[in-house]
């Protein structure tokens, strides 16, 4: 008799689609955290930054699905038990992203007292997608 | 009870014992009184070991970059290892065109308008008042200070004992600078090369376990260090953004310092919040004392237990007391040096312990060993 759950092991074409989408989304804010720190104030006003950085991003997502997809078929043969290095490289970017939607909500002009408690929800909720993220596709277990 | 007489097997092993210490304890003596000779020949090897101990380390880092460039089908190894060598000016570059201004800047401003205000305020009736362990000990700290000068003589030697310094290690550090990216270049070149010289001037009855622990360090070492590099960068960065993001003054100085004290395990993350805290609570201007000390914690937190095991691994996971002791046993031995890589000096030594056991409970499970040997 076999006891237990069936573990789906996810192809490469399924996590790196996961990677690049998570880049894609906290790209934005990463750029974000880099004019925060050397400003650009001088050259650009934030908002119309932010606009622009928005379009090359959506630009930047538009190529690399198209690549992926071009790739698909080759990525989906390739499998691997765990992905650990991926889910790094995930936690790195989140970890920067986080910060940089804080810059995102002072560029927008929020109120600044309230900057800890929008941190906080989208700090839990970075950590619960990373948590179910790494137990599901990646089996890197956070809690370990 | 009769005792029972001590074999002669035992008395000679006794004997030779006994007389190879006092041979080392003689030849310790000896070496005692050529001490200048020792003191030159030491040095002579230091210069030489120093600069090779970096390019290796160097190496460690770059290697696993060229071998990915390689994997990737990027040309002959001169091609890689020019990639390679162009990023890693590119990274150099940009850091002393961007943070080091900033910092320097940041330094400038310290002293221009807030250090007369911190002399001020430890000068200050307010804080004689209000000192936490009562104004008769204030008066004695300041009267103590006062009386032997000893700030002012400590500001005034300051420069004079820092470019003293500077002379005497000043074309070492110029020779090793000069030296190290030559030294990087052909070890990356050749490296492999290298490898297979080394193991073959061992004798070939050893040649495969040695060739074995040389792997197993330079993993350990190599992980360390890259990690350890990951680590200082990403923990300096959003250090120094969440206090820009708090709204400290100084935010790239004390991001910085963060980042580079991170290298010490433990200690480095306090020695790294003291001055903000120091800061913030002398200044008077927001972010108070408190929000700088939730920050650094949460920080320390984050950092020591969900960033450091993942990118470090199991491979460098040491008992604390372990680390806290290699830092202050080889912080005594090699100074600052000794400090930063005790970590990894610890993790080299567990690698030899772990090897030789190994090879130990080896050799008694192996037929020819000492667990299958029988008395002929």
């Amino acid at each position: 008799m076999r006891s237990g759950k069936k573990v789906r092991i996810y192809s490469e074409f399924a996590i790196r689609m996961i990677v690049f989408y998570a880049t894609m989304i906290l790209l934005l804010p990463i750029i974000l955290v880099v004019t925060y720190l050397f400003p650009i104030g001088g050259s650009f006003n934030n908002l119309v930054f932010m606009f622009w950085a928005a379009i090359a991003v959506l630009c930047l997502t538009g190529i690399g699905t198209g690549i992926l997809f071009l790739k698909r078929d080759h990525l989906k043969r390739r499998v691997r038990p765990s992905y650990r290095n991926e889910f790094i490289y995930l936690m790195m970017i989140s970890a920067f992203g986080l910060l940089g939607f804080a810059v995102m909500y002072d560029y927008l002009g929020f109120d600044r007292q309230y900057i800890a408690n929008f941190l906080i929800v989208i700090l839990a909720l970075m950590l619960y997608l990373l948590i179910m993220l790494g137990r599901k596709y990646f089996k890197f277990n956070l809690y370990k | 009870m009769k005792k029972k007489p001590i074999s002669d097997e035992l008395l000679n092993r006794i004997i030779k014992y006994l007389a190879i210490a006092l041979l080392t304890l003689a030849v310790i003596f000896m070496a005692t009184l050529f001490s200048d000779v020792w003191n030159w020949i030491f040095k002579a090897i230091k210069t030489v070991v120093v600069p090779v101990v970096f390019a290796y380390f160097l190496a460690l880092i770059m290697h696993p970059l060229l071998k990915y460039l390689e994997k990737k089908g990027v040309g002959p190894r001169w091609l890689s290892l020019a990639i390679v060598f162009l990023l890693m000016i590119a990274i150099i570059a940009a850091f002393f065109y961007f943070i080091i201004p900033a910092v320097v800047r940041e330094i400038t401003a310290f002293f221009n308008d807030d250090f007369q205000k911190i002399i001020g305020y430890l000068t200050s009736a307010e804080l004689r008042d209000n000192f936490i362990l009562g104004s008769d000990i204030y008066d004695k700290i300041f009267n103590y200070v006062a009386g032997t000068d000893i700030l002012n003589t400590w500001l005034d030697s300051l420069i004079p004992t820092f470019l003293a310094g500077m002379t005497d290690t000043l074309i070492p550090i110029l020779t090793a600078v000069a030296i190290i990216p030559i030294m990087l270049l052909y070890y990356l070149l050749d490296y492999e090369m290298i490898g297979d010289r080394l193991r073959s001037i061992i004798p070939q009855k050893h040649e495969k376990r040695v060739a074995d622990l040389g792997s197993r360090l330079n993993q350990t070492v190599g992980a360390y260090l890259r990690g350890q590099l990951i680590l200082m960068a990403a923990i300096g960065a959003v250090a120094t953004i969440v206090y820009k993001l708090i709204g400290l003054k100084y935010y790239f100085a004390f991001g910085l310092l963060v980042g580079i004290t991170n290298i010490i395990p433990y200690f480095g993350s306090i020695i790294a919040a003291i001055p903000p805290i120091a800061y913030a609570a002398i200044s008077g201007v927001a972010p108070g004392p408190l929000i700088v000390l939730a920050v650094n914690i949460g920080l320390q937190f984050v950092e020591g237990n969900i960033f450091q095991p993942i990118i470090m691994a199991k491979q460098l996971e040491m008992h604390p007391l372990v680390i806290i002791i290699s830092i202050l046993f080889f912080g005594a031995l090699f100074g600052t040096f000794g400090v930063v890589f005790a970590s990894p000096i610890a993790a080299a030594i567990r690698v030899f312990y772990n090897f030789f056991r190994e090879q130990k409970q080896l050799n008694e499970l192996s037929p020819e060993g000492g667990g299958g040997k029988t008395k002929t």
